[in-house]
């Protein structure tokens, strides 16, 4: 009887949050996926993972925290899974196009190409990280960038993790993971200079 | 002396990419020397290293910051499934 009691307390209070925070969460959680259906499933699983384990909860946290944090962990694992599905059929196809990828930034002797060159940023002391303007630049150029380099982008962001433990996460050696960061990077500069710093 | 100079000398493919390394992982001495070297007579890469760093604190804030982004919706009907879901 008494655990009848509790279980149906704890899905007032879990229905409550749904009620208050799914919004919230699901912005979090689009925001950091760009993928509405993924964004909707991991809310699905966070308020399911809240409600069994509501009583670790015990109100150490704000109840937005604590899901939060869950949500966090869901995020981080869409992202492993999607990295390495997505970096088993493409490390092939990213060995063919490696030469074409740096064709582009690079000439035959990997110096810059003239029209590639990165520009002066004349207002970049001007950038405000919370500027919403720039934030959106920002994120549509972080969509353009393909589905491995744009989760490990996100895996590195989201935790500040170590570079040898996303490595070692993921089951990639360090030059490969530096590489892929350093083809994220190469896009998204030049995204940037062409979308806000030279508007 | 030219041979000696290729040693030393990255190309700017090379030099951009331990950019990269040095922002997540530590460099070796060797790498630490050629890129300075480098960079100190690439332009190019000396403004890339800059926007680099300028780029790597705009992805931190960016992605922890709950602010700077659009709300977004969640529907009704999604919001009754979920609670729907959770006694099962």
């Amino acid at each position: 009887m008494n655990n009848l009691k509790q279980e149906s307390k704890r899905s007032e209070i879990v229905t409550i949050w749904v009620k208050q925070f799914s919004d919230e969460l699901f912005s979090w959680a689009f925001h950091k996926t760009s993928d509405r259906a993924a964004a909707e499933d991991l809310v699905q699983e966070t308020f399911i993972a809240s409600f069994q384990a509501f009583d670790n909860f015990l109100n150490k946290s704000s109840p937005k925290t604590w899901l939060l944090s869950i949500l966090n962990n869901k995020i981080n694992d869409f992202h492993r899974k999607r990295f390495r599905s997505t970096y088993k059929t493409e490390s092939h196809l990213l060995k063919e196009n490696d030469n074409n990828f740096y064709d582009y930034f690079f000439d035959d002797n990997y110096k810059w190409k003239d029209e590639r060159k990165p520009g002066e940023w004349n207002n970049s002391d001007e950038i405000l990280l919370d500027d919403t303007e720039f934030n959106a630049v920002l994120h549509n150029c972080i969509d353009k960038l393909p589905p491995n380099c744009f989760s490990i982008i996100q895996l590195k962001y989201i935790n500040e993790q170590e570079g040898k433990d996303i490595c070692k996460e993921l089951g990639i050696s360090q030059s490969n993971y530096w590489q892929i960061l350093h083809r994220a990077k190469l896009q998204l500069r030049e995204c940037l200079e062409n979308n806000w710093f030279k508007k | 002396m030219k041979k000696l100079m290729n040693i030393f000398m990255l190309s700017c493919k090379k030099a951009t990419e331990l950019i990269e390394k040095e922002l997540s992982i530590k460099l070796t001495k060797t790498e630490k020397f050629k890129l300075h070297f480098h960079v100190s007579m690439c332009n190019a890469c000396r403004t890339y290293k800059k926007q680099s760093k300028i780029i790597d604190e705009a992805l931190q804030y960016h992605f922890n910051e709950h602010h700077t982004h659009q709300s977004e919706y969640i529907s009704e009907d999604f919001k009754n499934i979920i609670i729907k879901n959770l006694k099962k």
